[in-house]
């Protein structure tokens, strides 16, 4: 997690004697049952693209799950599911995340960003979409929301990278087809676009 | 029969302790059946592919106690819950362990990195694929290792240290931290203990199961880098196959202090050689003291792979070693 | 030649959609009620099911069905090699044995982890050259290889044939497959410089990065089939004929596909689609079946290994005289593909031996089955080739481009071991355009210098694929708005050539881009047939077809026009959306207008009458639904003649730093002659991907199967080690020749596989450069085995190991 977030934190009910519990905690120690403190709540509400949408999502949840099959967000893809590929990549704080590795519970803090929240109100692409566009970067199209988003995280801390930051940047992430080259067209240009 | 293809999480309970006695208390309640948490990168494939069961996660992320870098009266500290990318841009890390720093920027992905902490990363499991596959090696509690067999796959094993296991040590960050003397800080319900860095690691003649010495109900909850190598002269070099993602084939990590040209001393160790980062004590002695050039360059690299075993498949890592201590001394 | 649209860019539709992650793949649909199912898969890489207890996975809660081997094959498997869509007698790890649908994913994983298989463990094989051997155990039940109308049989070597053969020498043994042309002894005789050694490419995954994960349901009927594929119609027509569905009763739909390289081109490639097809018949409810990246390893494809043997004679003056290979083929687990002889094609085609013999056996292995992938045997021949041509060149003190040039196929040559003439060729243009971009020449300086414990090294390489195919339907249509309607039964596999070769139809009929409609990504909206989308040939293939299909509703404009305003058909033109005399543009309909005189008039305008004949069944069934419904263009290419190749030319720099082994590009240009160019940035796509794909194949990617246990080790991205942006050029430069080709209305062809082979055989040349002429005979060369080299280090490998890469 982004050490710089501030210190909220997610505890619903009332701290009892020192230590932190949620409402499921009191109701379990009242009905005698043993709850260890921390235990998840599974409705949550979480940020995506601006809105807070409520979710049931189970501990284990991972982020791309929910946001495939809980939030119909299916811009997300699922290439490997091991971490190893990119395709999954969305914004959690500004921050490049593979969505398929980090538990919703670990980010229902953040501020979660997908490919889908990009485009303006009006329709008009993102630079980093327009730019991708224009220089023809996406072959297949399967890698390209997760290119998006660690472009989209890129230009945000250095909006005007070399070629070689660029490369950098978007190095956790796997093009099968090869484009590459086109990519880091299309971020140089993103950056032009501004 | 050996599992087919699993790939969505399993039930697993998850507890978000948000502070330290929280965190420690269910650490030694749940023990074994614990499973701690940092950034999950070395977690969700072995509960995925069900190689692992444990019967709860227990998330460190929201303790801000265990996060952040500060400076201490003889050093730093670094929370072992801070991500390798704080570390890697961090500006004290930077100006004067910069030895981290360039480790920590070689680990995994950038996304990987963005989540994934610093105890995460010196706590992880051995790759050794006949293991993370869940073949009942020895190391997963069986007793036998294919890996170091006639036919075993075994290029990316270990050349030192070998007893029965011959996984090696992935990590980028560990070696860096031997060579700058941390000490790490684990934490117990119980109280704390301290522990060098290069003892922190252990291999399979001690204990065949576990790569490092926390025991179950502990946590690993800071770093301490002391002063003794701040601004002193690094180098860090890793070699893998791809140039993202991959493990070591070796990696080296030096810290170097050097006047008038003479190296007054030096702390070198290797990853990816043996099944904890290899201090490499017997160079630091035949080079101490000595003028810095290309003949005690070599020669540190020729003793440092003194007493290496090769397997069948790895024996490039020899000359590969040899001529990365060579690099690291040459500078 | 100027064109209105041909050789410009433009923004194919589905663009907008991947930036933005609206386009939908397979695994991107949902349906009501919808369930969801998973593979259970072999553990063990050769067996036979013996029994199948599923009873407490299907007394689970949220447990819906189960679909079996004997379920889809009531009267038996079939016997053959190949895929089955389940089977109860698996040849590889990771093939499909049944299916179970769940609520959800886990549910399905808990109920499948719950069933208890019992298998008859068979005897496997990790390496062909094992099987080969006397004794040595068989991946199929009945034999290590399938000869076609024969079956399964056995085919063996002596133990000191194997030997021999490991040991470096040509096979003795009797080859199954011989082709030869020429006087193979006359021209070796001949041969000034004779190279001779035996050599290994390794087999390894496509790794789309969409696995092949698909959904179905049935209405009123009729399937529907949600998928991913690099073709459209070619594939369903093939898919519904594994399925057991009639053509007019299966809508597939596919907008866009996440990547094929060769093994998701043909129906018999993705069985694994009846999987959800015939679960959802079951169990009546939408399936969705995904498929883990595991598994599209194992059931994805991968290419053919090589353990071969070659010899290559070269006269004073650098003509390559003659070229003999000895293959034995991979042939994986479901049997393979022709990679032998498009490799010694190729060598054949590039080089233009004057003597070529293949001799070849395929062999099969308990891995993953292989058929095409890109540039299948090409792209890895190259590999082997181009550093023995850079030996002979320097042993006979020519220079390593003028070699090249010397043997070069041009424009008039034949090539291949049919001896095909080539429909055109301008490889020389190619090598000559490459080595001025690059400065081949004014680099030779630099040639082996070191830069510390660097060492540069130089390399230049020819890639070739056969580019194009004939025969295939074509259909437009227009309705009462004059907007041309072009129905494109081509693939997105992410080459964009359904969608640059549209254009010619528009280029035709002089018709803005605006104006049209490309209609496609599901076989309902009637789109005609077309060849898959495999082998580079879509360009060439269908702007044949799209322009023809233009040209007939052009002519019946012209008809139309006459008849009714007067004059001839000849005196009518188009410009503007308006069809009109050439003398008089005032005298004439516009689009919208001849459309609608074209409906009203119906007969052949509407395709209700004199179609051409030959149209493929699946086209004569769209053709039937669209009829009597708008102005119709409807087209049947002919044959063609002759070989359109595709070319590639590389030349590259890299530094080869001798203290790690590690290599960097540190320049690249790469050139494509694929006649006309349709589309620039699509071209530029195609030779960057090939730049990737290439340092795969040369120093990266390779199959690790366990010998011990037969479990493949290399199943994800990691472990597959696909080439990443940090291993792979910060700056590609492209360059393309564009000089037309006779046997295409526009001269295209096309160019999507050789791409990778330029790269390969530039990129191991170069590394052999690097390293004073060492040659490695193997594809890939890794970073180990530089280190090996450099510090003279031995290791146990076994030699010519396939599918055991070290470790």
């Amino acid at each position: 997690m982004n050490p710089n977030l501030t210190r909220r934190r997610f505890i619903k009910g009332v701290i009892a004697s020192g230590a932190a519990a949620t409402t499921t905690g009191m109701w379990y120690a009242a009905n005698g049952q043993d709850r260890p403190a921390g235990y998840v709540e599974r409705l949550i509400r979480i940020n995506v693209n601006g809105q807070m949408r409520s979710v049931d999502v189970a501990p284990q949840e991972t982020l791309a799950s929910t946001l495939r099959y809980k939030l119909g967000l299916t811009g997300t893809k699922l290439g490997c599911n091991r971490g190893e590929c990119g395709a999954c990549t969305v914004l959690v704080d500004d921050i490049a995340t593979y969505a398929c590795s980090v538990l919703t519970h670990s980010m229902k803090n953040g501020r979660i960003e997908t490919v889908e929240g990009l485009e303006s109100p009006n329709g008009d692409l993102h630079p980093v979409q327009q730019g991708f566009v224009e220089q023809l970067s996406p072959q297949c199209g399967y890698c390209t929301p997760g290119q998006v988003m660690a472009a989209v995280a890129l230009l945000r801390v250095n909006p005007n990278p070399t070629r070689e930051e660029a490369q950098l940047g978007l190095s956790g992430n796997i093009c099968r087809c090869g484009s590459y080259d086109s990519y880091l067209d299309g971020v140089m240009r993103a950056a032009e676009i501004g | 029969m050996v599992a087919t293809s699993h790939d969505v999480m399993p039930d697993i309970e998850l507890y978000q302790p948000t502070d330290e006695a929280n965190a420690l208390d269910l650490a030694n309640e749940l023990g074994s059946d614990g499973w701690l948490l940092g950034g999950g990168q070395d977690t969700y494939g072995w509960l995925k592919d069900r190689n692992k069961t444990p019967a709860a996660m227990i998330e460190l992320t929201q303790i801000d106690a265990w996060k952040g870098i500060k400076e201490t009266a003889d050093g730093i500290e670094i929370g072992a819950v801070t991500t390798i990318t704080e570390i890697a841009n961090n500006p004290l890390v930077q100006s004067r362990y910069s030895l981290l720093a360039e480790a920590a920027s070689k680990v995994a992905s950038p996304q990987i990195r963005n989540v994934g902490t610093l105890g995460g990363n010196l706590n992880q499991d051995a790759r050794c694929w006949y293991y993370r596959r869940g073949l009942d090696c020895y190391r997963a509690g069986g007793n036998i290792c294919y890996a170091d067999s006639p036919e075993g796959l075994n290029r990316e094993h270990s050349l030192f240290g070998a007893s029965r296991c011959v996984a090696v040590s992935p990590s980028d960050t560990a070696p860096a931290l031997v060579a700058l003397e941390a000490t790490m800080v684990v934490s117990s319900s119980s109280g704390q203990r301290l522990i060098p860095a290069q003892d922190y690691f252990i291999g399979p003649d001690r204990d065949i199961v576990h790569m490092t010495v926390l025991n179950d109900g502990e946590i690993l909850t800071a770093v301490r880098i002391p002063n003794t190598w701040a601004n002193a002269e690094f180098y860090f070099e890793k070699v893998a196959d791809r140039n993202v993602w991959d493990f070591a084939l070796v990696n080296v990590a030096a810290a170097i202090k050097v006047s008038g040209g003479v190296i007054e001393d030096i702390r070198l160790a290797c990853g990816a050689v043996e099944c904890v980062p290899r201090r490499l004590e017997a160079v630091e002695n035949a080079i101490r003291g000595q003028q810095r050039s290309e003949e005690v360059a070599s020669r540190a690299g020729e003793i440092a792979i003194e007493g290496a075993r090769p397997l069948n498949y790895n024996h490039f890592k020899v000359p590969l070693m040899k001529n990365l201590v060579m690099r690291a001394v040459r500078g | 030649m100027a064109y209105m649209h041909i050789g410009k860019d433009f923004v194919p539709p589905d663009v907008p959609g991947k930036v933005t992650g609206r386009i939908k793949y397979a695994e991107d649909y949902t349906r009501e009620g919808m369930v969801y199912a998973r593979l259970l898969t072999s553990p063990i890489p050769h067996g036979r099911v013996l029994d199948i207890d599923a009873s407490e996975a299907l007394a689970m809660d949220g447990v819906y069905g189960i679909l079996t081997a004997d379920d889809v094959y009531p009267d038996g498997e079939p016997q053959s090699t190949g895929l089955k869509i389940l089977t109860n007698e698996p040849t590889l790890v990771g093939e499909p044995i049944l299916a179970v649908a769940a609520v959800d994913e886990k549910t399905a994983e808990t109920a499948i982890a719950s069933i208890a298989v019992t298998f008859e463990r068979l005897p496997h094989v990790i390496d062909p050259l094992e099987s080969l051997e006397e004794g040595g155990p068989d991946a199929y039940n009945g034999g290590n290889t399938f000869v076609f109308r024969q079956g399964f049989v056995q085919e063996k070597w002596t133990a000191d044939q194997v030997a021999s053969f490991r040991a470096g020498n040509e096979p003795s043994a009797e080859p199954p497959t011989e082709l030869a042309y020429g006087d193979l002894d006359a021209s070796f005789a001949e041969a000034a410089f004779v190279y001779e050694n035996t050599f290994t490419t390794a087999g390894y995954p496509h790794m789309s990065m969409e696995p092949r994960s698909a959904m179905a349901y049935w209405e009123d009927g009729k399937l529907y089939l949600h998928g991913g594929s690099q073709s459209l119609t070619a594939f369903a027509d093939g898919i519904a004929g594994i399925i057991g569905v009639a053509k007019e009763d299966l809508v597939f739909v596919n907008v866009a596909t996440g990547g094929g390289f060769g093994q998701r081109a043909r129906a018999g490639s993705v069985p694994v689609y009846g999987v959800p097809a015939k679960l959802s018949q079951k169990i009546n409810r939408p399936v969705m079946m995904r498929v883990t990246r595991e598994e599209e390893f194992t059931i994805g494809g991968a290419r053919q290994g090589f353990q071969g043997w070659i010899k290559l004679g070269f006269k004073q003056d650098g003509t390559m005289s003659a070229a003999d290979l000895w293959i034995v083929s991979d042939n994986g687990g479901k049997g393979g593909g022709g990679d032998a002889f498009s490799a010694t094609n190729a060598v054949s085609i590039v080089y233009q031996a004057e003597a070529v013999r293949l001799r070849g056996v395929s062999i099969g292995s308990n891995t993953a089955h292989r058929g095409a992938q890109r540039g299948p045997g090409e792209n890895q021949i190259a590999a082997i080739v181009s550093p023995i041509l850079d030996k002979a060149a320097d042993e006979l003190g020519i220079d390593r481009l003028e070699i090249r040039k010397i043997n070069t196929p041009q424009n008039g040559d034949v090539g291949g071991i049919q001896r095909q003439p080539f429909t055109s060729a301008y490889m020389p243009e190619a090598l000559e355009q490459t080595a001025q971009l690059f400065d081949w020449e004014g680099r030779q300086s630099r040639r082996r210098q070191r830069n510390g414990s660097k060492v540069t090294g130089l390399g230049i390489g020819q890639g070739y694929h056969n580019a194009g195919r004939s025969g295939m339907d074509g259909i437009v249509m227009m309705g009462a708005d004059g907007r041309l309607k072009i129905h494109n039964g081509v693939g997105n596999l992410g080459t964009y050539s359904y969608a640059s070769t549209s254009r010619a139809a528009a280029e035709v009929l002089k018709m803005p881009w605006e104006s049209c409609d490309i209609v496609t990504g599901r076989t309902d909206l009637h789109l005609p047939i077309t060849s898959p989308q495999d082998g580079s040939n879509s360009i060439f293939t269908n702007t044949r077809t799209f322009w023809g299909a233009a040209q007939d509703m052009l002519a019946k404009m012209k008809e139309i026009a006459a008849n009714e305003l007067g004059g001839s058909p000849d005196d009518y033109d188009v410009s503007n959306e308006r069809i009109h005399q050439i003398a008089d543009e005032s005298v004439g309909y516009s689009f919208a207008e001849v459309a609608q005189r074209a409906m009203e008039l119906g007969g052949k305008y509407t395709g209700e009458a004199e179609l051409p004949e030959d149209l493929a069944e699946w086209t004569q069934i769209a053709v039937s639904r669209l009829a009597g419904s708008g102005f119709m263009g409807v087209y049947h290419d002919p044959a063609h003649s002759g070989n359109p190749p595709g070319f590639t030319v590389t030349a590259l720099e890299i530094e080869l730093d001798t203290e790690t082994g590690k290599i960097d590009i540190k320049d690249i240009v790469s050139v494509g002659e694929c006649g006309t160019v349709m589309h620039p940035q699509g071209l530029k796509n195609q030779l960057v991907g090939g730049v990737v794909w290439g340092v795969g194949l040369s120093v990266l990617e390779r199959h690790l199967y366990d010998p011990q246990n037969g479990l493949p080790a290399s199943t994800g991205y990691w472990q597959s080690k696909v080439p990443t942006y940090l291993d792979t050029p910060l700056k590609i430069e492209t360059g393309w020749v564009d000089l037309p080709d006779p046997e295409n209305p526009v001269g295209a062809r096309g160019i999507g596989e050789p791409t990778q082979g330029s790269v390969s055989a530039a990129l191991n040349a170069a590394i052999s450069d690097a390293l004073g002429g060492h040659i490695f005979n193997a594809a890939p060369v890794t970073t180990d085995m530089i280190i090996n080299h450099l510090a003279g280090t031995s290791e146990q490998a076994t030699p010519l190991a396939q599918n055991n890469f070290r470790g």
